[in-house]
């Protein structure tokens, strides 16, 4: 299986954010990038699956410079190639904008290797903005199938089979390739890299794919257009109902919800 | 500030502290309350390849210069020194292989480190501590064998070891100049783990007896010659000086992580405590011992890479950083009031942690020993 890899840095999401004061404007000055949680996850599930039925995974990621630690991350766990797709021109493309770009380097990275990648994986979502689109849009720009939310995935004669989380259950989805994935959080955790790969991985080439290099990839300027960005508003206390008895509560709940019209 | 470390290094220090922070850290609080060795951190160490930073390059490591290592070390330590010191302890267990052994030795030493088994030395005996020469232990040659039997004593990683580097007397009517080193691998019949130590500290790390019995080993697993085992284990010691001052050093680091971020948080007198400047000197005095114990730290092992002579700096960096993180931890408790004496916040352990680095391999008056001649000489 040839896989392709997409990642994303973003600001590291266990830290708490704020706007700066009297701005619209996030405050990210002293928040370190981190590779999304789900493309790690996606990592790990394209490397077990490259290591069960073979291939080699190349690793892409839209970003500045310093996005080249993603790749070079991936570099030392799984991926056997990376290509870092940068340029000025990029900067304010948006989730679609993103997945142009990529469905145009795809494109690039397919002409000049004389053949097509069989599945693409990425994050079910981004942890800075989560709108789960990049997926959908990637595959819909390539004119590929996807399938969301994979939490397994295994080879089958015609393709893969994919298992995806849902709000019930599981589906099993079956899809020809070349076909897109996306990865939900698996019932394991991402590998630590060896100290020896993570060497290897610092001394292994990146190339930069600019926009000049890739035709198609336009994305100048952003199709959704932000109107507000605010702070979460602070949760009000709430009011501690604590009768003598738990049936009087209920009561008393059941009777301040009614005042409230909630009910 | 922190030691001054190579572009690939810093590459290095980021996963480790990924895998510490998330492995390590939080999971070592429960087995200093047991006391078991916790086997699954350890294997995923082993997965890492953490246990072959020491290894030279020429035997499968990785060719990082010492000061490099320091700083994966002091991370180490900095999330558990229980851990740290287990890792370390297989670098101090084939450091008399590297030192003095023959090619063959060092292969194997070396080869079972890098398939991810652990190392120990033992030298200490219940009659032998300090006065390391008084040990007990023989080793009596029968042909192409020698037969070993004694009781060693204090062996960190003495029950999960793959190998041991042990002294063992050849000629006891020579004193020091009759102890002999020896390699063992487990498994050797006769060779069996007494008593486990149930420790103050470092309680994530394996402390055993070791009993030899008509232990029966090839006289070619002699590390050096007959004769030349004090003087290498002696130069073990020189060695592995610096990495526990390394480690040490790591204790006191968390500590006055700890006590800034409690310092900032904890309100008293409608302020956070961090915002008196008695404590603000504190942990300034906490930043003046620690970066002098890890810049001596660095002088030491920079002097071990570059082939200069390095004893005392050795010993002044294990006696200062140990003395140190004692301070420090202490003046961490002091700052967190009543709950730094609680074991539900993290810094008690952190002085549990630090006093055994005042004691082991030589003890800091042996450390002053060192120093003191080495700085005198003789008259």
């Amino acid at each position: 299986m040839d896989i392709l890899l997409c990642l994303k840095q973003v600001p590291d999401d266990s830290v708490e954010i704020y706007l700066k004061p009297g701005t619209e404007e996030v405050d990210l000055d002293n928040v370190t990038n981190v590779v999304n949680a789900f493309d790690t996850y996606a990592l790990e599930m394209a490397t077990r699956f490259k290591e069960a039925v073979g291939g080699e995974i190349t690793a892409v990621s839209v970003g500045p410079e310093e996005a080249r630690n993603a790749i070079k991350n991936s570099l030392a766990v799984g991926a056997d190639k990376g290509y870092l797709i940068s340029d000025p021109a990029f900067e304010n493309a948006d989730t679609l904008g993103r997945s142009e770009i990529i469905a145009a380097a795809i494109k690039q990275l397919e002409d000049e290797r004389g053949k097509p990648f069989d599945v693409i994986f990425c994050g079910r979502e981004a942890t800075d903005r989560a709108t789960g689109q990049f997926g959908p849009q990637l595959a819909e720009t390539l004119g590929t199938g996807i399938i969301c939310d994979l939490v397994d995935i295994e080879q089958t004669d015609e393709g893969i089979r994919g298992k995806q989380e849902t709000e019930e259950g599981y589906h099993l989805v079956e899809s020809v390739t070349p076909c897109v994935v996306t990865v939900n959080k698996p019932p394991y955790d991402p590998r630590y890299p060896t100290i020896k790969s993570k060497m290897a991985a610092r001394k292994m080439k990146i190339p930069v794919l600019s926009a000049a290099e890739l035709e198609g990839a336009e994305a100048g300027e952003p199709n959704v257009e932000i109107i507000k960005v605010y702070e979460p508003a602070k949760r009000e206390a709430g009011i501690k109902i604590q009768e003598e008895t738990v049936e009087d509560s209920a009561v008393k709940a059941v009777e301040m919800m009614a005042e409230a019209k909630v009910l | 500030m922190a030691y001054l470390i190579s572009e690939e290094a810093k590459d290095l220090l980021e996963a480790v502290r990924d895998f510490c922070e998330n492995e390590v850290k939080e999971q070592s609080k429960e087995y200093d309350k047991t006391g078991e060795w916790p086997k699954e951190i350890y294997d995923k160490a082993i997965d890492m390849q953490l246990q072959m930073l020491e290894i030279p390059e020429e035997y499968g490591g990785f060719g990082l210069s010492r000061v490099d290592v320091a700083a994966l070390f002091e991370e180490m330590a900095k999330a558990d020194a229980g851990f740290a010191t287990t890792i370390s302890a297989s670098g101090l267990g084939t450091k008399p292989v590297l030192i003095a052994g023959s090619e063959d030795l060092k292969k194997r030493a070396c080869d079972i480190i890098v398939d991810g088994g652990f190392g120990a030395f033992c030298l200490t005996e219940p009659g032998a501590g300090s006065d390391a020469g008084a040990g007990k232990t023989t080793a009596v040659k029968d042909g192409d064998e020698y037969v070993l039997n004694g009781r060693k004593c204090f062996i960190t990683n003495g029950g999960v070891a793959d190998f041991y580097c042990v002294t063992a007397m050849t000629d006891k009517s020579k004193g020091v100049k009759g102890m002999s080193m020896f390699f063992i691998e487990k498994d050797t019949p006769g060779l069996s783990v007494g008593k486990e130590e149930d420790k103050m500290g470092i309680r994530t790390s394996n402390t055993c007896d070791v009993v030899l019995e008509d232990v029966r080993i090839p006289a070619s697993n002699l590390i050096g010659e007959e004769g030349q085992g004090f003087s290498i284990a002696m130069q073990t010691l020189d060695q592995a000086r610096t990495w526990m001052g390394c480690i040490a050093t790591g204790i006191a680091q968390r500590a006055m992580e700890e006590a800034i971020a409690y310092g900032k948080e904890r309100v008293q007198f409608g302020k956070p405590i961090l915002k008196n400047q008695a404590l603000q000197f504190k942990i300034a005095d906490m930043a003046i011992k620690i970066e002098t114990a890890r810049q001596m730290v660095a002088h030491s092992l920079t002097r071990m890479d570059e082939g200069l002579p390095f004893s005392k700096e050795s010993a002044i960096a294990k006696c200062y950083a140990s003395d140190i993180a004692m301070d420090v931890a202490s003046e961490a408790i002091q700052m967190f009031g009543g709950y730094g004496y609680s074991r539900e916040y993290p810094v008690e352990k952190l002085l549990r942690d630090a006093k055994i680095f005042q004691i082991f391999e030589g003890t800091n008056e042996v450390q002053r020993i060192v120093v003191a001649n080495n700085t005198i000489g003789r008259f």
